[in-house]
């Protein structure tokens, strides 16, 4: 911990030399590449010891290859850019880091100074206020769904100006139906011309096929790993649900997505019964309060049964007509359209792994998620399980109020063993 | 009758229903009820929306998807109100997109009319579209009104107001439907040119190519609070256009006030756009002027008491040469000429130094009068400058009941602050940040300056952060504010004044220590003068009001 201060230190010390600064970045990424590779959490099981290691090494790629990379947001479909070895840096993933490395409240108060409202989510306040630092080295483009909240597109315009890149914004419309899907289909393929003239390389169209059916693969496995979960519970870390995000959104299709999820079946179903009391999350999880990671981290009394953002979309997507099949993907994002959608999704995951209690973690500057909050409350109430919103921010630790989330998660926490 | 929010709205099918359309206009800020049904962390216009369709039983509302926020607020009101429907609204313009927009238009006349259970009647339709205005396209010598949504009826004020054309670009403008092509399928025309209206920020198109910086004089700006759109576009804008540019922040319920209107005012003048003969019709301006001793502040106000101007400058040697200064500042800022002001009142520490002014009145008194004019709820003031301090309690009619005074020493004032700005090397601004993520709860135990510097400095050589010693600080001017109030007992809605009150962490410490908010005024420095121009408007102005307000019983020492 004291390690990651003085580094945190020496990177605010430099962030003046935006070079300097991407160079300790960089080599922050190094290290805890190394790190995890060569001293892995004795305590985690060995799928997750691998998802912590390929999750760093993906991330690294483009930070290492910024000529080679495009920036995204976790909704953006990466299928397409996997199939053209082309390496995409996600803003949510990065923005994560940054708060590890402990200097998200220096980003954010970067892009606060230019202007950027304060009520605007953190994962994008604390990219932008690397982009204004220049602390981000310019990669080729940018591409960004408008899907699941407003953020995307403005903070995708704005930097995209600000580094003079090519932005193809994905428009997904609310409903699904057949012009929505003609819709976005169109765009899709509008987007692949522009990232071909920008790359100078072709799609294969058959690298597509065959990425989307190992994705669909992995499904599979997903949604098996989901019916174990009624039983058995991994108790690793909040951190490890959120590396999961990279698997089910970014890196998905990648071969070693395949293989952690490969393994992680194999985890769960030797895994100890789950004698505690199973938690399922509504959204984010909140990897670095405090409160938090106590009763959640290697906790046999609480399991951290996961988050709905892992499982926004379970189906399988058509292969033989990708574009189609990608864009019924986007539009059926559970957390695409109204909220119905969302509630009609989590009443099946639940029905399905049987918590014993929800937490919605409402991010601050989230309005699409916490706008729900009382709805959601009120769904659990008639479910009859019980269910807590918290306030709290992801990245910016300025923005948790420690005391009083300890003091309800406690409370809730208390109510839900009693039952 | 059927509410809407947003200007992509197809109203003319609506009223082809033979059905009226009200714009939704949240006048008062959301209420208790609103916070049961959604998260408080939501857009205040949004909130504000939310309550005035369920109290004024607004039964039928179409929506627009517009953003997060009334994403939600259709899920909210789904199920509460008779008829509500959400258009989607794409984001792009081309023809995949106009014809998205076409089929959601055809389904909402599908989902009207099997609620009704009547016909659109389509020769109403094509009566509507002929009669429809279409606003001047050209932007002819205009203020734009540009950001978040625009409050209806201000923008009819700052017409009245504005000597130029205004075009309203926001949310609420409704210069439309400029040119519907092909007649042969209307509803699609229609669809089209609807989609084209001047874009929004949820839109992909860039908007600044369609402003015409020639024809366009200056913007009016609007931020609201938590619609985190416009905040992205106004630093762009700013560089790009070089034009003047007035930016408002509000959170739309506050942007029919006077603070705001007057700010509107003083832009349209400063751009040449304000109507002359607004100034001719009236009686005379009154000045108040505040001799403190680290600033001299002078308010002037129209015999209406609409802030006309104010300045701000630091005190000098010389009371009166500042005095001087400020109130020459504030004249050429109005506009006007020593003439044209019919009666002036000093206070602050100077006061009596000023002869050029009709009467002295203590600062306690000219603060009640300014806070109470800023807010009518306001009972208790927080008043810290540059070297002393005070709490005024004030009763329901705005009189002053009660206050104690700080003047002794500089402990808790803004000179304090100072010294330890430069103790600690950090600029005022930074001292006045607000720290939630402090690693260490630091005391500063000494009240007296120069003992807490010493204190500061062995913090320094601990190697404390930063932060930890400059929230200690902060909380250290709080609670020394927080002990005077106590003296004259708690009682909301509390304001703060005075130059420490633009330190937003002293304010979020003291808001800590009582548990409530405090209201700050756009300009906390100018309530005293504000105050001392107030009462210069009842006595010059004897007819206006009944006197004995100013009268309060606190001797004029
Ligand atoms: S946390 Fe919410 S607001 Fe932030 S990027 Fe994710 S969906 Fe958008
Ligand atoms: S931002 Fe756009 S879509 Fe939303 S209300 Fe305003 S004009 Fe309508
Ligand atoms: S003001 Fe902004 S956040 Fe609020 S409803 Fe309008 S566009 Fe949405």
């Amino acid at each position: 911990m004291d390690l990651i201060k003085t580094y945190s230190n020496i990177i605010k010390k430099n962030l003046g030399n935006p070079y300097r600064a991407f160079k300790l970045i960089k080599l922050g990424f190094d290290i805890v590449y190394k790190y995890v590779s060569f001293f892995p959490d004795k305590r985690l099981p060995e799928s997750l010891k691998y998802l912590n290691r390929i999750c760093i090494k993906n991330i690294k790629k483009p930070i290492d290859h910024p000529e080679n990379s495009i920036w995204v947001n976790i909704f953006a479909p990466t299928e397409l850019l996997i199939a053209m070895q082309i390496y995409p840096l996600f803003i949510e993933a990065y923005s994560s880091f940054m708060s590890g490395f402990l200097i998200e409240d220096y980003l954010i108060d970067k892009a606060e100074s230019a202007g950027i409202s304060n009520t605007l989510c953190s994962y994008h306040k604390a990219f932008i206020g690397s982009g204004e630092l220049n602390i981000l080295q310019k990669p080729k483009m940018a591409v960004t769904t408008s899907l699941a909240c407003d953020a995307n597109i403005n903070s995708f315009r704005y930097l995209s100006d600000k580094y003079d890149l090519p932005l193809y914004i994905i428009d997904v419309p609310y409903e699904y139906n057949r012009n929505t899907v003609e819709y976005v289909k169109k765009q899709l393929i509008e987007m692949i011309g522009l990232i071909e003239d920008v790359f100078e390389r072709k799609l294969d169209i058959d690298k597509l096929r065959e990425i989307i059916i190992r994705e669909n693969e992995t499904r599979k496995l997903i949604n098996e790993y989901i019916d174990n979960l009624r039983l058995r519970s991994l108790n690793s870390t909040m951190t490890f649900e959120m590396y999961m995000l990279f698997t089910s959104h970014v890196f998905m299709g990648m071969e070693e997505t395949y293989s952690f999820y490969k393994m992680l079946i194999n985890d769960i179903k030797r895994a100890p019964l789950r004698t505690g009391k199973g938690i399922f999350f509504v959204h984010l999880v909140p990897m670095f309060e405090n409160s938090f990671k106590e009763y959640f981290n290697f906790n046999n009394e609480y399991h951290l049964l996961g988050c709905d953002l892992n499982f926004d979309f379970l189906a399988e997507v058509e292969y033989d007509d990708p574009f189609e099949g990608i864009a019924k993907k986007l539009i059926l994002n559970t957390y695409n359209g109204g909220f119905n959608r969302r509630i009609h999704s989590l009443g099946n995951i639940i029905d399905r792994i049987e918590p014993d209690g929800i937490i919605q973690f409402c991010h601050f500057g989230c309005k699409q998620s916490i706008g729900g909050a009382y709805i959601l409350k009120r769904f659990f109430k008639d479910k009859g399980i019980p269910f807590l919103a918290v306030d709290g921010d992801g990245i910016d630790k300025r923005n948790n109020q420690e005391g009083q989330s300890r003091t309800r998660l406690e409370a809730f926490l208390e109510m839900v063993k009693r039952r | 009758m059927v509410g809407y929010v947003c200007k992509y709205t197809p109203i003319e099918i609506i009223q082809a229903f033979d059905e009226e359309v009200l714009r939704i206009e949240p006048e008062g800020k959301a209420g208790e009820d609103v916070e049961s049904l959604i998260h408080p962390n939501m857009c205040s216009f949004m909130k504000g929306a939310l309550e005035e369709i369920l109290k004024n039983n607004i039964n039928e509302v179409v929506l627009v998807n517009c953003c997060d926020s009334i994403r939600r607020l259709y899920d909210v009101l789904k199920g509460k109100i008779e008829f509500i429907h959400i258009i989607d609204l794409p984001r792009k313009t081309d023809d995949h997109a106009c014809s998205l927009f076409y089929n959601e238009i055809l389904k909402f006349i599908k989902a009207y009319e099997d609620f009704k259970g009547k016909k659109i009647d389509l020769d109403k339709f094509i009566k509507i579209l002929n009669d429809c205005k279409t606003e001047n396209q050209n932007f002819k010598k205009s203020i734009a009104v540009l950001g978040a949504r625009f409050n209806g009826s201000v923008l009819e004020k700052i017409k009245k107001r504005c000597s130029l054309n205004i075009i309203n670009l926001t949310c609420t403008g409704d210069n439309r439907l400029s040119k519907i092509e092909k007649r042969d399928n209307l509803i699609f025309s229609f669809a089209k040119a609807l989609l084209n209206s001047f874009p929004c920020m949820r839109m992909v198109d860039d908007r600044l190519r369609f402003i015409n910086k020639n024809n366009i004089k200056g913007i009016i700006y609007n931020t609201i609070k938590f619609c985190d759109f416009y905040s992205f576009e106004y630093a762009t804008l700013k560089s790009a256009l070089n034009l003047p540019i007035l930016k408002l922040e509000t959170d739309y319920s506050d942007l029919n006030n006077g603070q705001i209107v007057t700010r509107i005012d003083a832009f349209l003048e400063s751009v040449g756009a304000g109507r002359p003969n607004v100034k001719i019709k009236k009686k005379g301006y009154f000045a108040g002027i505040d001799s403190g001793s680290t600033s001299t502040n002078v308010v002037i106000i129209d015999e209406n008491k609409n802030i006309v101007s104010y300045s701000i400058v630091p005190t000098g040697a010389r009371a009166i040469d500042s005095a001087k200064r400020a109130y020459k500042t504030a004249l050429e800022k109005a506009d006007l000429k020593e003439k044209d002001i019919k009666y002036i009142v000093a206070t602050g520490y100077g006061r009596i130094s000023i002869p050029f002014s009709n009467k002295a009145v203590t600062e306690i008194t000219c603060h009640g009068r300014g806070a109470f004019y800023f807010d009518r709820e306001v009972r208790t003031i927080i008043d810290i400058g540059g070297q002393d301090s005070k709490v005024i309690r004030l009763d329901n009619s705005g009189s002053v009941v009660d206050f104690v005074m700080n003047d002794k020493c500089s402990a808790g004032t803004g000179r304090f602050l100072d010294v330890m700005s430069e103790t600690l090397g950090v600029s005022i601004s930074d001292l006045g940040r607000v720290v939630k993520d402090f690693k260490e709860d630091i005391v500063i135990t000494s009240m007296c300056t120069v003992f807490a510097e010493s204190e500061v400095i062995s913090l320094i050589a601990q190697n404390k952060e930063k932060k930890d010693i400059i929230r200690a600080l902060n909380r250290s001017v709080a609670s020394k504010a927080v002990s005077l109030i106590d003296r004259v007992g708690r009682r909301g809605k509390y304001m703060m004044t005075g130059g420490v009150a633009k330190n937003s962490g002293v304010v979020y410490e003291i808001e800590n220590k009582i548990g409530e908010k405090i209201i700050i005024p756009f300009e906390p420095q100018i309530v005293g003068a504000l105050g001392a121009a107030i009462i210069a408007t009842e006595i010059g102005n004897p007819s206006q009001r009944q006197q004995q307000l100013y009268n309060t019983g606190i001797p004029e020492n």
